[in-house]
């Protein structure tokens, strides 16, 4: 008699084995990236961390291995200190302009633009992310520079006055726009924003027109609706854009150096320390900084009830 | 009795689509009216005319007088029990409730009593700390229904407010909803697809068909005196009679309706046609038998415990002359 079931071929057995314990087919798709996480990602972190608790020996330059929590107090002192005092401060000022800018983009992606206003959008958004970041960043230092075309622009339309009269704030103005802390803020929201749009549009998106009827129907007004309902519901897309924004700019070395005055972030911190001055524990425990705000950052926002709606 | 919302030749047009289409509509005060309608026929379209989520592309909408032409949602005394609940997620469902009084600027506790009572209303006290999430759909559909009765509207909308709930559960809260009406005297305006839903529970109904009101009437008017020949099928699916047909069944040659649970079977006395059966359905109350007649298909209802014929043989129809309905309009 013939068999029902055809016979079977090399693939067909091991299907069947797969088929009879689910579990190995996911164990052996999943043991890849788990590996690249766990060792290559989380053991350089470890790796990182580790060093940050080792010492550096004034005299001979060389790295003390044994652990000491001396390195960390050295963040501590006032020009330590000032560093990552200065990159929050940016961090906090870029993503907080992020939002505000990318909110009305993100609302008009998800609410209102519809097939080709829609590609248009994508477009427009990712467009910059295709060109080196290195090219936008050499290109906006010719913007801002005091023979650029803001400077040109400003004094064509009379507006120079206000130009002299913005870079002449203390602290935050400067020569021109391209040697100012307004200039490397002006950059960093630039290349920064489309990564605050696109989780915020995405959020937005899934927010239901009903859900905004519903409260319009309550008898809310557009400001209303906006803090009651629309902002709750899109927080989720808000932090998770804004952990790019932020940690990006607490991570970023090249934007400063390039464009802004000539003092430090800490990710100049940590280039030159591992670079010239060979203070590698100095450099790791200056690394560690951005991870700690960014889990400080998180658990408040988790706390806030951002992540509720997900 | 004064109208609570009047449509005057109201048109919505989609581009070419005329979703509503020169609509005229009088609703009274304190009634509870139901627009009847397949998908797409402009019955949910005009609800959103009422609440100001659409703008009449033609005509006027007066809510209690007041023309509606320039008056935004947010500022007309009706409010939605929407399909979908659209529920808050990130509130609890005391704050959804007391979401209405919130706006209004009512301080937190009194809008958390009154927020309670209109729980209390639809039955779900002690639920105030929950999470819509954490609700049955019939229990979300009770805090829509209280959310939206908070500001005390003098029209309340439902647009197909059962639809998304099982058939027992559904039964119940018509019977709810209808309890609900009376005592609290307001006008409901309910938007469904179930015509069964639509007779049992309202006091007039319009059937809309391709952006228009075919009929407007009390349930038993549009039930047992079809004006048009969709609505004979539409409500109660009605045998639709060709002109020559009925004739041939003895009455004048125009468009007739003959329901299903008025013809009977015979074995020949009193009946006035007859037919060959061509397929039965046992719906569990009685069996839908499908007969051949004059050349177009004549269902039957035969209630459980009456004979059934066999597909293939030839059974007489009886009915009495009254339920041959006539309709004007071809």
């Amino acid at each position: 008699m013939e068999s029902a079931h055809p016979a079977r071929g090399q693939a067909d057995r091991l299907t069947g084995v797969f088929w009879r314990r689910p579990k190995l087919l996911t164990a052996l798709l999943i043991a890849p990236p788990l590996l690249w996480l766990g060792v290559v990602y989380v053991g350089s972190l470890a790796a990182l961390l580790l060093q940050s608790f080792y010492s550096i020996d004034e005299f001979s330059g060389v790295v003390v291995r044994e652990f000491t929590l001396k390195t960390y107090a050295e963040l501590l002192i006032p020009s330590n200190y000032d560093v990552i005092l200065r990159t929050v401060a940016m961090a906090a000022a870029v993503t907080v302009a992020s939002v505000v800018l990318a909110f009305p983009v993100a609302f008009f992606a998800a609410r209102y633009a519809r097939g080709r206003w829609k590609a248009v959008f994508y477009l427009g958004i990712m467009l910059p992310l295709w060109s080196s970041y290195l090219v936008k960043v050499y290109a906006w230092k010719l913007i801002l520079a005091k023979e650029g075309i803001i400077t040109w622009a400003a004094e064509g339309i009379g507006a120079g006055s206000i130009l002299n009269a913005v870079l002449a704030i203390p602290v935050i103005g400067g020569n021109s726009l391209s040697t100012s802390y307004i200039g490397t803020f002006l950059v960093f929201v630039y290349v920064w924003l489309p990564y605050m749009i696109l989780p915020m549009q995405a959020a937005l998106e899934r927010v239901p027109t009903s859900m905004l009827e519903a409260s319009a129907d309550l008898g809310a007004g557009g400001l209303r609706t906006l803090r009651s309902v629309i902002l709750p519901l899109a927080l989720p897309g808000i932090v998770a854009g804004s952990i790019f924004t932020f940690s990006l700019t607490l991570g970023d070395y090249i934007i400063p150096q390039i464009v802004g005055s000539s003092r430090f972030f800490i990710g100049q911190a940590v280039y030159s320390l591992q670079g010239t001055a060979g203070n590698i524990p100095l450099a790791a425990a200056f690394a560690v900084v951005p991870i700690v705000i960014m889990l400080v950052y998180l658990t408040i926002a988790r706390k806030m009830g951002a992540f509720d709606a997900l | 009795m004064n109208a609570a919302v009047e449509f005057q030749s109201v048109s919505r047009h989609f581009g070419t689509v005329r979703a509503v289409d020169r609509v005229d509509l009088s609703i009274a005060e304190g009634s509870f009216f139901a627009m009847l309608g397949p998908s797409g026929s402009g019955k949910t379209t005009c609800l959103r005319l009422i609440s100001g989520f659409e703008k009449p592309t033609a005509g006027a909408i007066r809510i209690f007088g007041e023309d509606m032409g320039d008056v935004p949602p947010n500022r007309r005394h009706v409010n939605t029990v929407f399909q979908d609940y659209a529920l808050f997620p990130h509130m609890n469902v005391r704050d959804n409730v007391a979401y209405g009084l919130m706006v209004k600027g009512v301080d937190r506790r009194a809008r958390h009593g009154k927020a309670e009572e209109m729980l209390a209303l639809v039955k779900l006290d002690g639920f105030g700390d929950r999470k819509p999430a954490q609700l049955s759909g019939g229990q979300r559909q009770r805090v829509a229904l209280a959310r939206a009765l908070v500001n005390e509207p003098r029209v309340l909308l439902l647009d197909e407010p059962l639809g998304a709930l099982d058939l027992k559960l559904r039964e119940a809260m018509q019977d709810e909803l209808k309890t609900l009406q009376q005592r609290l005297g307001i006008t409901f305006v309910f938007v469904t697809h179930d015509q069964g839903e639509a007779l049992s529970m309202a006091d007039r109904v319009a059937v809309f068909n391709e952006g228009r009101i075919a009929q407007v009437g009390t349930p038993s008017e549009v039930y047992d005196r079809p004006a048009t020949r969709f609505v004979a099928d539409f409500v109660g699916s009605s045998n639709v009679l060709s002109p020559d047909l009925t004739r041939a069944f003895g009455g004048p040659a125009r468009w007739a309706s003959l329901r299903p649970e008025s013809i009977r079977l015979t074995d020949g006395a009193g009946a006035r046609a007859s037919g060959r059966v061509t397929a039965l359905r046992y719906l569990g109350s009685g069996t839908r038998v499908a007969l051949e007649a004059g050349g177009q298909e004549i269902a039957v209802l035969v209630p459980s415990g009456g004979a059934v014929p066999g597909v293939g043989e030839v059974a007489g129809l009886a009915w009495d002359a009254a339920a041959l309905h006539l309709m004007e309009e071809a």
